[in-house]
């Protein structure tokens, strides 16, 4: 009997591992001859749609390279490609966001394109200079820059036209809780009974709508503040240490969890979401309980096929220093390890072309990050009735770049850990920055 | 050591060893009492495999709005046929089947080898070599992810086949150790008849110490495919593409992408639970008689 | 060749350092059919121990060079990285499980250890539950104690009491998590129960009733010391495996709320493979090692001072 069995067993094993394939044993599969199919990574599937059109044409061009799209969810991206990358599996091109960046840099997971762009004559001065700085470093660039972000405030023009309120342009505030910003943040604050936060029959307990939304993030919340107080995550790029035991980082953010919340013209943290990371924020301003979401450009889609009323975008207030945005931008990757490289080559220079970059503009994809670019992206979304013209002023205005340094990415989670309490005011601003420097500092020093 | 045929548990058969009681008028409130007992212990242990096999088979609507405890009114096999398809399940169930009789083909059989050399064979060093074979007996698997991670990693065998059942197959010292209490107790002279014959040591082994030692290799391959088909942790941490998942990490990547969809999550967990489900049926004697053969009452 | 002959050729090749052939042979068979397990003991448990204390003492994430930075480490996972909260979580889900778990299967042992019609049914159903694979049965889980469409919440209803967001709650996620591992292994550990307790023969409790022992006194003075031997490996294996619990919690809970069942394991796992950080986890795994071997030595240590009793 027994023999019987291990004869079937073995049947089944042998016929099991013939069907699961050569590439689970560790053999590589030949392509077919000739052709040479890339895996290219990113994470939203908005943009996806605008990538496909785009690759679409770029295999008309290049009949012999085949790419397959892959997206990976946003939450484990960066694990994901690490560890696919340890394993000799990972993608030939990838996005990469810059809380990650200088860890790839650091780990050498991105090849430098900086000979390539030279042998092929790209012409640098076409992209926005922030992003060509954000993606370099001592001489070596990591990717052509292709799209970019800032932050500005959305606003439920409804609600505006029905309190009779025009949104002004140059609203300004300063971290002693005057100026015209936070008066204008109180007239747009309702309770339930109609009354706005500058009437003495203000009922703070009962608010119907709050003024403003902003939330616990070093790019689309508290980051701008600070920024134009001055203030800086980190002293330089790729910097081993965080430097955010400053004045600037505590009037910053004192000004938003203390003097906005106590006036009772934001969302109250706990509101927006565990840890005050503004998860909750789109329900709410769907709902018309925000007047303002203060948010990245990139959520644009989202909001028009979310809310039912005209959206409008308003630029950030102007602070102490001037007017700041955060200002991001992504790249495609370009693994050092790929058995493609000429090919890979081929796809970073297609997305990174006028061509490509145009087929995103148009649909309204994304900002391109090439400057002439820009009007594309703008026309498709006044077709749509939403005017992104505040965020394309506030790119060409100052901005600060997103923080790069290896080990960022977990940096900026412990920094929103520790940084959550304060918005709970469950902690003073004070020692939740002390906790964040510390951690954050540790999380860059393991990191570099 | 204790002997094979000393202490088998009777959870199958019915003899007993406890005090008797008498008969008395109160003895039939205590024996509806020990029965209301015996109820709750049956509901406690049945209803989560009995609600997740219902529900399985209902679609997603019917499990929202009726009871759990309701069986399907219409039952239907999609939830199992979008498992299949859609989320690569019947890959995944091949996978598990294949690594799992791998690894136990390979830990009984050198399990086994080695279980004998111990038990019955002499050369120099027996004693010291079995006594280190113990002593890892005392390793918690913990501690060996992280450095067994890295020499996979360095050796390239990440994301393949090989890494998942490798660790397990060349013979694990619970095993040998299992073994080796059971050929203990068979008498030397067995051995010592068969060799004067002119036996090989395998041809003993094989031929003569394997069919009488039925009992114990039967437990040893329900164990190894028991953990085998259960592993979870090393699978997850060295298989990156979902072509190469075995049901447990494809079950729990579904749950963590799908949680609310109840009709998918519970069907593929039902995947993982039946076939053990039957295991048991068929090989519940074993399983029971195994207790004592792992002789804890020595 | 007969056994007189083996023996004679050993005294006569004595003074050359060779062996005779078939003692040879024999001991190259023997190695022969050691090999395989040999291989996978050093290669798979050996050198990780060594390893993994190798690598506690290196800051290296596999892709780049490693530093060596001694002991920093072993401070760092406890200022850094919660394994200290992780230590104690681990300890709570280990006194919930193992106590709880140890009295309910001995209960369920002595309940059921008898011919009544039935019971032997319902000594299989209980022991059932064993071979469950541990994320399968916690999606289940999941689902039977999801707050709206979970059925404990949905009883609870039907008697007027709303039930709490169990998995969501600090205060019920690990008794939840420890209530899986329970429900899992309480009927394997009533076997052992069972075995020993019918390895006491009858004789000795008709001897003790005799000296005028009651039931209870019966089962302090003649059960629980008899049933020493499986008491000890159920404790044991229980604590061991319950210090290195992970799935469940990866499944039921992820470590959530917050941090409340971060257990030990799953921090390891979060380290090393997620934030890519193998000296940390490293260390954490050493220290979880002499966790479990102090523990264990402890238990042990514990039940050798009882003396034990011989049956006659």
């Amino acid at each position: 009997m027994s023999a019987r069995i291990l004869a079937r067993a073995a049947a089944a094993v042998t016929a099991l591992v013939t069907l699961s394939g050569c590439a689970g044993w560790g053999f590589s599969t030949g392509g077919a001859a000739g052709t040479v199919t890339l895996t290219y990574a990113l994470w939203d599937p908005h943009e996806q749609i605008g990538y496909q059109q785009s690759i679409d044409e770029f295999e008309k061009i290049h009949p012999n390279i085949k790419v397959d799209i892959e997206n990976v969810p946003y939450n484990s991206y960066e694990q994901k490609i690490t560890a696919e990358f340890i394993t000799g599996g990972a993608p030939d091109l990838f996005w990469v966001n810059t809380p990650w960046l200088g860890t790839f840099v650091k780990d050498g997971i991105l090849t430098n394109i900086a000979p390539l762009i030279k042998a092929n004559h790209i012409d640098m001065s076409q992209y926005y200079p922030q992003l060509v700085a954000l993606h370099s470093r001592n001489g070596a660039i990591y990717g052509l820059p292709k799209d970019w972000d800032t932050i500005a405030l959305y606003y439920n023009k409804d609600y505006f036209k029905k309190i009779g309120l025009q949104v002004p342009s140059d609203l300004s505030w300063s971290a002693d809780g005057t100026g015209s910003f936070v008066s204008f943040l109180k007239r747009a604050t309702t309770d339930t009974s109609g009354h706005n936060a500058l009437s003495p029959q203000f009922n703070p307990g009962k608010v119907a709508t709050y003024a403003l939304g902003v939330y616990n993030d070093p790019q689309s919340g508290w980051g701008n503040y600070v920024a134009e107080l001055g203030g800086k995550i980190i002293p330089y790029p790729y910097a081993p240490f965080t430097s955010m035991n400053t004045s600037a980082f505590q009037q910053g953010m004192s000004f938003l969890t203390g003097t906005l919340t106590n006036d009772h013209v934001i969302v109250p943290g706990a509101e927006t979401g565990p840890n005050a990371n503004g998860n909750n924020l789109l329900t709410l301003f769907t709902q018309g309980k925000v007047a303002m979401w203060e948010a990245g450009d990139w959520n644009t889609t989202t909001v028009k096929s979310t809310v039912s009323f005209p959206v409008g975008v308003a630029m950030l207030p102007i602070g102490p220093g001037g007017r700041v945005s955060v200002f991001n931008g992504l790249i495609d990757g370009l693994n050092s390890h790929t058995p493609h490289p000429k090919q890979a080559w081929e796809l970073e220079q297609w997305l990174g072309s006028a061509r490509s970059q145009a087929i995103l503009g148009r649909g309204g994809y994304v900002w391109p990050a090439i400057k002439n670019l820009d009007p594309l992206f703008q026309q498709y979304w006044q077709k749509q009735g939403i005017d992104m013209s505040a965020f394309l002023t506030e790119a060409q205005g100052k901005v600060v770049n997103f923080p790069v340094s290896s080990g960022m990415g977990a940096a900026l989670t412990q920094i929103a850990n520790d940084l959550g309490p304060a918005w709970l005011g469950s902690a003073s601003v004070s020692s939740a920055l002390r906790q964040a420097s510390n951690d954050a500092n540790y999380a860059l020093k393991t990191g570099n | 050591m204790a002997s094979v045929a000393s202490v088998a548990p009777s959870a199958t058969s019915e003899s007993a060893a406890g005090p008797r009681t008498a008969p008395s008028p109160r003895r039939g409130l205590r024996l509806t009492g020990y029965y209301l007992v015996l109820l709750i212990i049956v509901i406690v242990f049945i209803t989560p495999y009995l609600f997740s096999l219902f529900a399985a088979f209902k679609p997603l609507g019917d499990i929202l709005t009726q009871s759990p405890a309701r069986p399907p009114t219409n039952p239907t096999w999609a939830n199992f046929k979008e498992i299949f398809t859609q989320y690569d399940f019947a890959r995944y169930l091949g996978n598990t089947l294949m690594v799992t009789v791998i690894l136990t083909a390979g830990q009984v059989i050198f399990s086994m080898m080695g279980a004998y050399a111990f038990a019955r064979m002499e050369f120099p060093g027996r004693d010291a070599l079995f006594w280190v074979y113990l002593a890892t007996l005392m390793v918690p698997n913990v501690v060996t992810l992280v450095p067994m991670y890295v020499m996979f990693a360095k050796a390239g065998l990440l994301n393949t086949y090989w890494a998942i059942f490798l660790p397990y197959t060349l013979g694990v010292p619970q095993a040998v150790f299992l073994m080796r209490q059971y050929f203990m107790t068979i008498p030397k002279e067995v051995m010592e008849a068969a060799r004067l014959d002119g036996c090989s040591e395998s041809r003993i082994l094989w031929r003569i110490v394997v069919p009488i030692s039925r009992p114990i290799i039967i437990t040893a391959t329900l164990l190894a495919f028991v953990f085998g088909w259960n592993n979870f942790l090393w699978p997850l941490i060295v298989t990156n593409s979902n072509s190469l998942n075995v049901l447990s990490v494809g079950t729990a990547n579904l749950n963590s992408n799908f949680a609310n969809q109840w009709n998918l999550v519970l069907a593929a967990s039902l995947v993982a639970l039946i076939p053990m489900v039957i295991l048991f049926a068929v090989f519940q004697k074993h399983i029971v008689r195994s207790i004592s053969l792992t002789g804890i009452n020595r | 060749m007969s056994v007189a002959a083996v023996t004679a050729n050993v005294g006569k090749h004595r003074s050359s350092a060779a062996m005779p052939a078939a003692d040879r042979r024999r001991i190259r068979t023997a190695f022969a059919f050691l090999a395989p397990s040999l291989v996978g003991v050093g290669l798979f448990l050996v050198i990780p121990v060594v390893l993994v204390i190798i690598l506690s003492l290196t800051q290296w994430n596999l892709l780049t060079p490693i530093k060596w930075v001694g002991f920093s480490n072993y401070v760092n996972i406890f200022r850094f990285d919660g394994f200290g909260h992780s230590l104690l979580v681990t300890a709570y889900y280990v006194l919930l499980n193992i106590p709880a778990q140890t009295v309910i299967a001995l209960g369920m042992a002595l309940l059921l250890n008898n011919r009544l019609p039935g019971s032997a049914f319902v000594r299989i159903v209980a022991v059932l539950p064993f071979l469950a694979t541990p994320v399968a049965m916690s999606v289940v889980w999941t689902w039977f104690f999801d707050p709206t469409n979970g059925i404990v919440n949905q009883m609870l209803a039907h008697v007027g009491i709303t039930g709490p967001a169990w998995l969501s709650d600090s205060a019920t996620a690990m008794p939840i998590v420890a209530f899986a591992n329970i429900w899992q292994y309480v009927g394997y550990n009533m076997l052992f129960f069972l075995a020993g307790l019918q390895a006491i023969p009858p004789s000795l409790y008709e001897a003790a009733s005799i000296d005028g022992a009651g039931k209870v006194a019966q089962f302090r003075r003649v059960t629980l010391p008899l049933l020493r031997p499986a008491l000890l490996f159920v404790l044991v294996t229980g604590v061991i495996g319950s210090f290195q619990v992970f799935d469940t919690v990866y499944v039921l809970t992820a470590g959530g709320p917050g941090n409340a069942t971060n257990v030990a394991n799953l921090n390891i796992y979060n380290t090393a493979f997620q934030g890519f950080r193998i000296g940390e986890a490293s260390a954490m795994s050493v220290i979880l090692f002499l966790v479990i071997l102090i523990v264990t030595v402890l238990q042990f240590t514990y039940f050798n001072r009882r003396t034990t009793y011989e049956i006659a």
